[in-house]
């Protein structure tokens, strides 16, 4: 298929009257199809070239405000004994610092970049799920303003970012803040795992035809395994969010041993988090470095695979990590062991990407710009940090450094050098893709030399000031200990340091209405993304081009013509409907034309409602939580109802090129089936992670199951049997819906729906008939958790089930368009394997113990 | 045997050369650049080898870096870059990694052995228990248990076996200078074992943030020889040295006794720390203020000044008279 | 599924070698974790569990081995060298088939690794 040769589609000679017209004409209909709308309803976009900008923006701004917080910080540690600021003070602002730089900025700033780029980068209109962005987006906004404003009102969190019990479960000593961290921020991740949802999408199925995986940019290897570490980092936290407010708002005695609970379960929730979350942080900066590298070196990367390798090895190595975290919390030797083998050996993929940068380099003929310049200077700082990294992970070494300023030091090394100045660099690179502008080189020289020499003088001395005697998270220190002068350095260090942040940030906002556009492809780059015009238009791509390099801009001549002329596939928009092309994972074949929604308010709307939820439970507003609930559920029935799943007016299209692919597939070769596995891939892990808590109390307590005191057997194995009976009815519901018998298949459905909720409460009974009170222990506790979950999921499925039933009612479900009711057998997949591990862990678990 | 031993001749050479040149740098009575202990000697060792190390494969990725980033330089070939892929990369990093580890490794088992072979060994035996924003102690004596508050007396070069708990919340033992640290965690019992190997008052922390006062949580760890060190365990294990007065009358009427014991008095609070010896102790308040009558003085006035978020009340109530008398009897319990 | 020249190809192939990892890390860490909780006075079961990582370790290596052999092959034994760039099925196959072997090399590395504390650590903390 060579879809760029215009003979096939019968287009008039390039150039002639007739193909000026043709072009004008389809240009006319792709503006007004993806145009933006003005006015208050801007803010309905949901287009990825508004979203990711509003998203890169926002997660600016927090981290802006995060690096206040440090200058205060800073400002009191200059001298000792200082009383600048109260204790109190002091403890909410390094942990509002450490809690708005990781969940508000890096990880954000990942998805944010993504959206903006990837489609671009990938010849693609936009990405497959703009409104579930664009909620991404509105969800992040909300969490983050309710979590950085609560320092204004002295009640942000105060015990640190990663919230170890019991301080943090002390209502006393924690206050409100702690429940502002847990639920603003848990709804923050509920929106990563969305964005991780779609960028996976976005990278395997929203290609260009032609652009096989050996081809792929090197970014979207990264955001790829990124997002996939997304998917399995992020459930164990929220598995530990759910279990920490349980204990906080209703005494569930999950961290306290008073009741055999056990703090050290949170921390090890926590880190399986929270490790994996450096690297999730870093790998997409290191992706931004991959795109410059072979930009300045004007060749392609040397070591393409090698980067793979690094890439796919580093987001398995790095589950394998966090322990490294806990060296000093007494678990046995050889527990440590493995974790700080596993630190070693994380090493060894991050040496390998250095080398191909420099491999690259070496092989390339350099020009050297300020892109170059941040990323030289990034690598500098990162190369330390990568080395007392390889320190820390020695455990004899790290029962020193731990919790001291010389892990501080390690910690701004890794992500300042890994992450900020790559990410600098990489506004530097692709700040004209957004505004068509260039940033000032001059601007960008002084800002990096104050950021670089700032940051060395700032936190190079503090290695030593922790090897001292300086432990973190102190807010004062007594002078003579051998510190004074190594802290007054570290805050001139860090003043200089935010006066370069501060000269970037005016060189991006600065006025430039009187500069001219930069050139097309300033950089003379070779990769898609650099097809925009300067300034852009929200169409993404003209006309999606059929690739043959891995930097087709350098190596297929006339690319930038034919993708202009629209000689490509979907040059037009007959339909005045978004569409974008849909590809198959390995090879890039061209499977469908996938019709994307457009702007809407619901997103907003579901994201804010949702966001009521958690912001009233933070503050037990009990009836508002509850009105805002339905309000979301009402939300989100119209939005799914409107706009996903809707029958197309004619079976398929010619996207050009003589091409036809149909308008609607459903299964595994439609993208919503595969986000619903992707997302209950996630639910699973998180799921994993409560059974883990189970089975670690098991392993803490010689006794932890209670003779008599648990669920029983006979619920249990009801509750298994009834819900295994609806994931059966389910899949006959499917069988009976793609043989076109409309009745068995609606009368399965309403039976599937009986059963799973019988299901669900049965598996209630079992701990409620036997007075199983989750306030007196743990075992009670996890057990109600446990058979919760399930509980809630069945109800989720009976909202699914009887979906299906309206649609098909409605006429919106067919025997051809049956997206919903596969999604809902899918579903119904991962309720049965639920079922059958709760059922099996508390009522047969206990006979065998 | 022979090469592997001049290697670790050489590496020490090497970790005594640089500590002399940081010498001014690393010294403290809280540095774990300057051990005086088994543990923390080791590790300063690995420290300065790893990070002389280190900084040669700084330098040298650098240059590299630097040199690949030139601009009027000869490209090499490709085959060439991927060999430097593969060695500088994969392989060399692969060998120091495995190095490194095998020796991290073998010191876990050697650095910590709280086994019960190790917990036989004869040596001084005691309990801490950390609490918000100080230090319970309890030495262990075959006559019986002591305690005492924020101050551990240790003698030199005899293993020092403390197992280490929390009522409240997680804190961190460390007293740099001797060994790593260690948690202590509600509801565990954590243990650890470390030896001084120098005379001398050497300052500990809580590593691990407990709570608002989390930085005023110090205490003093004092390492004799092991003669004096039987003498001063001896004293601390005496009755108070006042044990009548207008001082000991104020301290019950004032209600001060529900919370602290003065052992050989009716004050026998448990609450906070126990005061028996307290005017021998070097520090006041957990290793926060100098234990003169001035710090007593304004510590009994404002306790939450000193320490926001302690949960002793103040007195600023009581008459400056009073305050004085209490201040200096607390001072005479030596 | 799991290895390379399936007949249904698929992206996971790629993830073999690492996710053998994984399984070994988990398995080893958490059955040295329950030696540790569950001890008996006579230390029975942890050297069962020391012996039984040096098993593990000694599986998850020939797995690993033969997947990387399988990559190996698809590769065509390092006839082809790299950069496997042009957009054919070959290139594809064969970027593939070496990526998969050098995550191969990784991931038993990897393992190594994590069996080597097995050797050094005689006794649960007490």
């Amino acid at each position: 298929m060579t879809a760029t040769t215009d003979t096939a589609a019968g287009l008039p000679p390039p150039g002639s009257e007739a193909d000026l017209a043709r072009r004008r004409a389809q240009e006319e209909r792709l503006r007004k199809t993806w145009e933006t709308p003005k006015g208050i309803r801007y803010w309905t976009a949901v287009n990825n070239t508004e979203v990711g900008v509003w998203y890169t923006a926002t997660a600016f701004v927090f981290m802006l405000f995060a690096g206040l917080l440090a200058l205060l910080m800073r400002a009191q540690l200059a001298v000792p004994d200082n009383d600048l600021i109260s204790a109190d003070l002091y403890n909410q602002a390094f942990t509002l610092h450490g809690t708005v730089m990781m969940f508000l900025f890096a990880v954000p700033i990942f998805e944010a970049v993504a959206i903006v780029i990837l489609p671009q980068m990938l010849g693609a209109r936009d990405l497959p799920f703009p409104r579930l962005s664009a909620f991404g987006f509105w969800s992040f906004v909300l969490g983050g303003v309710f979590v950085c404003g609560s320092i204004f009102f002295n009640a942000a969190p105060n015990a640190g970012w990663f919230m170890y019990p019991p301080l943090a479960t002390d209502e006393e000593q924690s206050g409100i803040g702690a429940d502002i961290w847990l639920l603003g921020l848990s709804f923050i991740e509920v929106a990563s795992i969305a964005a991780a949802v779609e960028l996976i999408i976005g990278t395997l199925k929203c290609r260009p035809p032609g652009m096989r995986i050996n081809m792929i940019p090197l970014f979207a290897w990264y955001i790829l395994i990124v997002a996939g570490m997304i998917l399995f980092a992020f459930p164990p936290l929220i598995a530990g969010d759910i279990l920490f407010e349980m204990e906080r708002m209703f005494d569930w005695p999950f961290f306290d041993p008073e009741r055999r609970g056990d703090p050290l379960l949170w921390q090890h929730l926590f880190w399986i988090f929270g490790h994996p979350e450096v690297y999730i942080v870093f790998l997409p900066a290191i992706a931004l470095i991959a795109m410059i590298v072979p930009t300045f070196a004007q060749r392609p990367i040397v070591g393409y695979s090698w980067i793979v390798l690094a890439a796919v090895g580093t987001g398995f190595l790095s589950f394998g990590l966090w322990v490294h975290h806990m060296f000093a919390t007494g678990l046995p030797t050889i527990s440590l062991a493995f974790f700080s083998a596993a630190s070693e050996a994380v090493a060894i993929p991050t040496g390998v990407q250095i080398f191909v940068f420099i491999a690259t380099l070496l092989a390339g003929r350099v020009i050297f710009a300020v892109p170059m310049l941040f990323a030289t200077g990034g690598l500098a700082i990162f190369v330390i940090g990568g080395l007392t990294g390889v320190m820390v992970a020695l455990a004899p070494f790290d029962w020193q450094a731990h919790d001291t300023y010389f892990v501080v030091a390690h910690l701004h090394y890794v992500l300042i050098g890994g992450m900020l100045f790559p990410i600098v660099a990489g506004i530097y690179y692709f700040y004209p893709i957004t505004s068509g502008k260039m940033l000032s080189m001059r601007l960008g020289k002084i800002g990096f030399w104050l950021m670089f020499v700032g940051f060395n003088v700032g936190f190079l001395p503090m290695h030593f000031t922790g090897l001292r005697g300086m432990p973190r998270r102190v807010f004062t220190y007594p002078g003579g200990l051998g510190f004074d002068w190594l802290n007054m350095v570290s805050t001139v260090g860090a003043f200089v340091f935010a006066a370069g942040v501060g000269v970037v940030v005016w060189d991006v906002v600065r006025p430039k209405s009187r500069e001219p556009y930069a050139p097309r492809n300033p950089w003379n780059a070779g990769t898609l993304e650099w097809l925009t015009t300067m300034p852009g238009e929200n169409w993404g791509v003209r006309s999606v081009p059929f690739i043959t390099s891995r930097y087709p801009i350098w190596d297929q001549p006339n690319l930038i013509r034919d993708v202009d002329e629209g000689r490509g596939l979907l040059p037009d928009a007959e339909e005045m409907k978004r569409e974008t092309l849909v590809t198959s994972v390995l090879d890039a074949e061209p499977i469908q034309c996938l019709r994307v929604p457009g702007n809407a308010w619901s997103p907003m709307i579901a994201a804010f409602t949702l966001g009521g939820v958690f912001i009233a439970l933070t503050f037990k507003w009990w009836i508002p939580a509850l009105v805002s609930g339905v309000a979301f559920f009402c939300v989100l029935m119209f939005w799914l109802w409107t706009s996903t799943s809707l029958i197309p007016e004619k079976p398929e299209k010619d996207v050009g090129g003589g091409l036809v692919l149909p308008l609607y597939r459903s299964g595994p070769a439609s993208i919503g089936w595969w986000a619903m596995f992707i997302t209950m891939t996630g639910d699973a892990t998180a799921f994993a992670s409560l059974v883990f808590g189970y089975f670690f109390y098991w392993t803490v307590h010689a006794d932890f199951v209670i003779d008599g005191g648990g669920p029983g057997v006979l619920w249990p194995m009801i509750a298994m049997g009834l819900l295994l009976a609806s994931w059966a009815v389910t899949l006959l519901a499917r069988r009976w819906n793609s043989a076109d018998r409309p009745l068995p298949a609606r009368l399965a459905l309403v039976t599937a729906a009986v059963l799973a909720g019988a299901g669900g409460a049965a598996g209630l009974m079992g701990p409620y008939t036997h007075g199983m009170a989750p306030t007196t222990d743990v075992y009670p506790a996890i057990v109600w958790i446990l058979v919760i979950w399930t509980a809630i999921h069945a109800a989720v499925g009976v909202i699914m089930l009887l979906y299906c039933l309206a649609r098909s009612l409605a006429g919106r479900m067919t025997a051809v368009y049956d997206i919903d009711m596969r999604n809902v057998a899918l579903y119904a997949h991962f309720l049965a394997m639920t079922a059958v591990v709760t059922f099996a862990v508390v009522g047969l678990f206990p006979l065998i113990n | 045997m022979g090469s592997s031993i001049g290697k670790r001749r050489l590496a020490r050479r090497a970790a005594a050369v640089f500590p002399a040149v940081l010498a001014t740098g690393c010294t403290g009575p809280q540095s774990a650049l300057d051990p005086a202990g088994r543990e923390a000697e080791t590790v300063a060792h690995l420290f300065w080898v790893m990070t002389i190390g280190g900084a040669v494969i700084w330098v040298a990725v650098l240059a590299l870096a630097v040199y690949a980033g030139g601009l009027k330089r000869q490209p090499v070939s490709e085959a060439f870059a991927f060999r430097l892929i593969v060695w500088c990369g994969a392989a060399i990093p692969t060998v120091i990694l495995a190095a490194l580890l095998v020796y991290g490794l073998y010191l876990m088992p050697e650095l910590r052995p709280w086994t019960r072979e190790a917990a036989a060994e004869p040596g001084l035996k005691g309990h801490v228990t950390g609490e918000q924003f100080w230090w319970r102690v309890r030495y262990d004596l075959p006559e019986g248990a002591v305690e005492s508050a924020n101050e551990i007396l240790v003698p030199v070069g005899r293993p020092v076996h403390l197992t280490l708990t929390s009522p409240d919340v997680i804190h961190s033992f460390w007293v740099p200078a001797l060994a790593g640290k260690m948690d202590l965690i509600p509801g565990r019992t954590n243990r650890i074992t470390f030896t001084a190997t120098k005379p001398g008052v050497y300052r500990g922390v809580c590593a691990e943030f407990c709570g608002e006062s989390h930085a005023l949580m110090a205490l003093t760890v004092r390492a004799v020889e092991p003669e004096e060190h039987a003498r001063l365990i001896a004293a601390e294990a005496r009755p108070a040295a006042v044990t009548a007065g207008a001082g000991l009358d104020l301290f019950i009427a004032k209600g001060c006794a529900a919370c602290h014991t003065i052992r050989g008095t009716p004050a026998a609070g448990t609450v906070g720390p126990d005061l028996t010896h307290v005017g021998s102790r070097p520090t006041l308040a957990a290793a926060t203020l100098p234990n003169d009558q001035a710090a007593r003085e304004r510590f009994l006035r404002h306790p939450d000044a000193v320490k926001p978020g302690i949960r002793m009340p103040a007195y600023d109530m009581l008459p400056p008279a009073e305050i004085e008398t209490l201040a200096r009897f607390l001072g005479d319990l030596t | 599924m799991f290895l390379h020249g399936a007949r249904n190809e698929t992206l996971w192939p790629l993830m073999g070698p690492p996710t053998v990892w994984a399984l070994h890390f988990a398995a080893v860490y958490g059955w040295a974790a329950v030696a540790c909780a569950k001890a008996t006075p006579d230390d029975s079961m942890f050297l069962a569990a020391r012996w039984g990582i040096g098993a593990l370790t000694v599986v998850a290596l020939a797995m690993i081995a033969y997947a990387g052999y399988r990559a190996w092959q698809i590769w065509g034994f390092g006839r082809f060298d790299p950069p496997h760039a042009a957009g054919t099925e070959t290139d594809r196959r064969r970027f593939l088939g070496f990526a998969t072997l050098l995550l191969a090399g990784l991931s038993a590395v990897s393992v190594i690794f994590v069996g080597l504390p097995a050797l050094f650590i005689a006794e649960c903390t007490w």
